[in-house]
């Protein structure tokens, strides 16, 4: 039931506790309404005419001016970048649950040689930075011909250490008996994994498939140094573009920043809980 | 027979760990690698094969730029000015969210929001707010007649700003792990110190803070780490300016790399920056283990 509202009121019974049980609701209330406000602030300008917008006092209520996201659509191929984004994001985490899939089936339930040493290394590479890897990845990319492609935003980001790690914890708390039954049944391992492992895994998949599917989404750095044309940049990269030559018309990027970040927060509404959730098994496993 | 299972499941298990190996190997390890070989060359961008071994030159050349000590102030501005505040109004939002009231789930939910929203975009909405002649901010100061001031664009508030965007950005996912890192600690024990006639303060701090610090460590890293490598809020607010009052050591690297192509030269400082963060990350690991308190 974690991530819903609990309906009781907590607090001490005297007044001093009262009172002070009101200023803590109070404070966070007020902190709250600060952090939603920037979100406020983009739509009403993305709904109001460039004059409303640049005018003092401000302007804080939206006067329907649909005309802002008409002409913000229009001036960049945003179906493109839509398109591009959503099959990266996609063909990279089915890739990584696949690879977390099967390594973290690995690491959780067989036993074999080297296996502490492999987990430790795995968990190492954590470690290593983007910034770090971006100039040797370039020149990767660019021997394997595979700059401004699909590929370059696909492959290289296709294995997950978060995701193996949170599959591995999963199937480490898997019953051997299981798979002691499935055996007599005469199952090979990989039925095993394909008819029984992967099924009763789908909370922890669908949590890292979430978390995947929205950093693919949300990345900016790594498409915008390996891609150069429209034809494959993803969302992000566009909105920096139509930054860069739309600079002054903030009604109508307010209205492509509106656009272009609904379906992340959509998703997210959706799936809030598995986001929490994620959250704190990703702290809870890097702790262990 | 059971020597020969053994055998199979070993050939088995390392062919379920391939794919996951093999991407990091070809994208991860290996260009790690690679990154010192390159920082070994003079490299010529546009063609390779015109590249040319000049020992450590990159790094004396890196070593005795006054432009990247300044990026190392600039990242240690940036570090000091956001890791410390979104750590403990991190904890502070986290304790005071911890008692169940009607909403809690709501407000924790709208903390969390900002986390999961792309940088370019919300930048771009920051920017808007920090716009010097009709963004709100200014706006607002002047509504309660306070000077108004440059934000971005200014050199003393630039880094500010940013700062204060990147609070904005990641705060939430500091709240919720400190929560779940409250939610471990046993009632018992605060009850216990409550009994002995602990005051709230008292109970927090030999109680709350010894239980909470491998959460807090943990928090501490990763937001380290984090702000060791940001990037975008940079590209988009500030751009590295105005004219280097924002330029982090990883906005430098950048614009070394593929503005000005002094490839060899960035693939040094790259790996100065990963020495950077592993040493840092080394020593709050042993600091913690001199200091947090296990179970």
């Amino acid at each position: 039931m974690r991530g819903l509202p609990l309906f009781r009121c907590g607090g001490g019974s005297t007044v001093k506790g009262n009172f002070l049980n009101i200023l803590r609701i109070f404070i966070l209330v007020v902190v709250a309404l600060l952090f939603v406000a920037p979100f406020y602030w983009v739509i009403v300008t993305s709904l109001n005419t460039q004059s409303q917008a640049l005018q003092y006092p401000p302007i804080f209520l939206p006067h329907w001016h649909v005309a802002n996201y008409v002409r913000a659509w229009s001036e960049a191929p945003w179906v493109q970048y839509f398109v591009n984004t959503v099959f990266i994001a996609f063909a990279t985490t089915l890739l990584v649950l696949v690879t977390s899939l099967l390594a973290g089936f690995a690491f959780g339930a067989m036993e074999f040689p080297g296996k502490t040493i492999l987990f430790g290394g795995f968990l190492a590479i954590m470690m290593v930075p983007q910034t770090v890897l971006l100039i040797p990845d370039y020149i990767l990319m660019q021997n394997l011909n595979w700059l401004n492609t699909y590929w370059a935003q696909i492959v290289p980001w296709g294995a997950s250490v978060f995701g193996i790690f949170m599959l591995r914890q999963f199937f480490l708390s898997f019953p051997v008996e299981y798979w002691e039954a499935a055996q007599i049944d005469g199952a090979s391992r990989f039925r095993f994994l394909w008819q029984f492992g992967l099924p009763s895994a789908r909370p922890a998949l669908i949590t890292i498939g979430l978390y995947i599917f929205i950093g693919s989404w949300n990345s900016f750095l790594w498409p915008y140094i390996m891609t150069s044309t429209p034809a494959v940049q993803p969302i992000e990269v566009g909105l920096a573009t139509f930054l860069g030559t739309n600079g002054t018309d903030w009604v109508g990027l307010s209205a492509a920043v509106v656009y272009t970040t609904l379906p992340v927060l959509i998703i997210f509404l959706i799936a809030q809980r598995q986001f929490m959730e994620g959250a704190y098994s990703g702290s809870g496993g890097l702790k262990g | 027979m059971n020597r020969r299972r053994k055998r199979q499941e070993a050939i088995s298990a390392y062919l379920y760990l391939s794919p996951a190996m093999l991407i990091f190997l070809v994208f991860t390890i290996a260009p790690a690698l690679f990154v010192l070989y390159i920082s070994t060359f003079n490299w010529n961008f546009l063609n390779q094969s015109m590249s040319t071994f000049i020992g450590l030159q990159n790094y004396t050349h890196l070593l005795t730029s006054a432009n990247f000590w300044h990026s190392l102030l600039i990242t240690l501005y940036f570090v000091v000015g956001s890791v410390p505040i979104g750590v403990f109004g991190a904890l502070l939002l986290a304790i005071l969210l911890m008692k169940p009231f009607r909403g809690r789930g709501l407000l924790r939910l709208l903390f969390f929001i900002p986390y999961v929203t792309p940088i370019v975009a919300t930048s771009i909405v920051w920017l808007w707010l920090f716009n010097p002649q009709f963004g709100l901010f200014n706006a607002l100061l002047q509504l309660v007649h306070l000077p108004q001031i440059g934000w971005v664009q200014s050199e003393r508030f630039a880094m500010p700003s940013v700062i204060l965007y990147t609070l904005w950005h990641g705060i939430g996912f500091n709240v919720i792990i400190f929560m779940s890192g409250l939610t471990t600690i046993p009632s018992e024990l605060g009850e216990a110190a409550r009994m002995d006639g602990a005051n709230a303060w008292q109970e927090f701090w030999h109680v709350t803070w010894p239980m909470l610090s491998p959460t807090t460590l943990f928090v501490v890293i990763i937001n380290t780490v984090g702000a060791l490598q940001a990037f975008t809020q940079f590209f988009t607010l500030t751009g590295g300016g105005p004219i280097d009052a924002t330029t982090t050591t990883s906005f430098f690297l950048y614009q070394q790399a593929f503005v000005f192509y002094h490839t060899g030269y960035a693939a040094a400082m790259a790996v100065v920056l990963f020495a950077i963060i592993a040493v840092l990350t080394f020593v709050q690991l042993r600091l913690s283990r001199m200091r947090t308190f296990y179970q």
